[in-house]
């Protein structure tokens, strides 16, 4: 368990970077907001207590919120999700599966992840952007907003997998 | 006792859970965007920084559009040189005071490069990379080459920060350019090139394509900078007003230099006003 403190505070870090820096000045449309931060809250390993999850989501997205300026926004998102993976995580995966240490692309394949990520950003995009305009006053415009940062950011996410996950043999194929 | 005791251990997580999302929204609603932007000092020094030295980088690709704009700022600047005026006044010979000048300076303007945008949240603050060390202080207008900007709502030693027009809480008294009847303009809060002109009376003609300018009635901007276009006209048979949407000239998505605007009468406009409109006791 200690063991993963220091690669997981890396990630944070360079997920932090590339949020602030990069993903956070992408604008392809005011319907498209890619965000990849929440990756982090992804990866963290499997045996995290639950209680530490909540604290670990909640400190990640105030930290986040202290660059984009947005106050406990993404705080509140990051918490929902940090409660809500273990949940996530049980409907998902097939009885009698054996863990890695912390989520892997290559370990639990490709259908997995994408499932785990798109559910994921889902619920995260649709508390952050509900929760910013604190209205369903344009409902259509906040749907079609949800549905494409979403798939831009699942999109994101994957390929940032993809190049940087450890590739390990699957155990079960 | 003993079964709240066991209500709270076998449902820790969820109560946890949602005392934690509370102070979340407690946050949220303490510091709204425009709240933190306005007081939060240390989260500007810091991210300003780290902005600056992103957008020092970043400011080499737009180099040619910055020089575009800076181009034809410059044409209509040398239009109203002294010498590009005719003057029309006929010299009757009557010996005048030289001390007696005909125009007094009554706006200065600051150039601050913007090293942070964005124009995709509901309340959209830039950051600019001059501050109170170059004379700007809080409640002063932007602009931009092409149009308006917004207002400053909070300066440290190097930097600003600006809520533009894309604001929830932006409003600006506007007019029509070519007759004086005046509203005010908020932003619609979708579209980043698009605003809402309110409280037109519904006898004003106003017609698709009219020209819209400040009105000089704030002290935030001087008369007849450039606003925008007006794209459509509704009318509301209840309702006395027009619904007027205008498209604005300014390109929020593509800023890189703004002009502070610093009006040097704001101070007695403002005496005046607390004459009529004496300031609440505390």
């Amino acid at each position: 368990m200690i063991a993963q403190i220091p690669m997981n505070l890396f990630r944070l870090i360079v997920l932090l970077l590339l949020q602030v820096l990069l993903f956070s000045n992408m604008r392809f449309s005011i319907f498209v907001n890619p965000y990849v931060f929440p990756l982090f809250v992804l990866l963290l390993p499997f045996e995290t207590p639950r209680w530490l999850l909540l604290f670990i989501g909640l400190g990640a997205g105030l930290l986040l919120d202290f660059f984009l300026g947005s106050w406990g926004m993404h705080g509140a998102a990051c918490l929902f999700i940090g409660y809500a993976r273990p949940f996530l995580i049980n409907i998902i995966t097939p009885k009698g599966t054996e863990f890695e240490v912390s989520p892997n692309l290559f370990a639990q394949g490709i259908t997995w992840f994408s499932i785990y990520t798109t559910v994921t950003m889902l619920i995260y995009l649709t508390f952050y952007f509900v929760v910013e305009a604190g209205t369903f006053y344009n409902l259509f415009w906040l749907l079609l907003k949800i549905i494409g940062s979403t798939a831009v950011s699942v999109i994101f996410i994957l390929i940032l997998l993809y190049f940087f996950s450890a590739r390990k043999k699957r155990k079960y194929a | 006792m003993y079964n709240l005791f066991r209500f709270i251990v076998r449902y820790y997580l969820l109560l946890l859970f949602l005392l934690l999302e509370f102070f979340c929204f407690y946050l949220i609603y303490r510091n709204s965007r425009f709240h933190q932007a306005a007081y939060s000092n240390t989260g500007n020094a810091l991210s300003g920084r780290v902005y600056s030295t992103s957008q020092n980088v970043a400011s080499y690709f737009y180099l040619r559009s910055i020089s575009d704009s800076l181009v034809k700022e410059n044409a209509s600047l040398r239009a109203r040189l002294q010498e590009s005026l005719y003057d029309t006044r006929v010299d009757t010979g009557s010996v005048s005071d030289s001390s007696a000048r005909r125009y007094v300076q009554s706006y200065s303007y600051i150039a601050a490069k913007v090293i942070r945008n964005s124009i995709v949240e509901p309340t959209n603050i830039l950051y600019l990379d001059k501050g109170s060390a170059q004379g700007i202080t809080k409640q002063m207008g932007v602009i931009s080459p092409t149009g308006i900007v917004g207002q400053v709502v909070n300066v440290t030693e190097h930097y600003s920060a600006v809520m533009s027009v894309l604001s929830k809480d932006f409003k600006v008294s506007a007019r029509f350019k070519k007759n004086d009847y005046f509203g005010y303009l908020r932003w619609d809060g979708i579209f980043p090139d698009e605003a809402i002109l309110e409280d037109v009376p519904k006898h004003a003609p106003v017609k698709v394509g009219d020209t819209v300018v400040t009105s000089g009635y704030s002290q935030l901007f001087p008369r007849n900078v450039m606003i925008g276009v007006v794209k459509k006209v509704h009318a509301e048979p209840e309702k006395g007003f027009l619904d007027v949407s205008v498209r604005l000239t300014s390109d929020f998505g593509n800023l890189n230099y703004v002009y502070v605007v610093n009006n040097i009468r704001k101070e007695e406009m403002q005496q005046l006003d607390s004459v009529i409109n004496p300031p609440k006791a505390h």
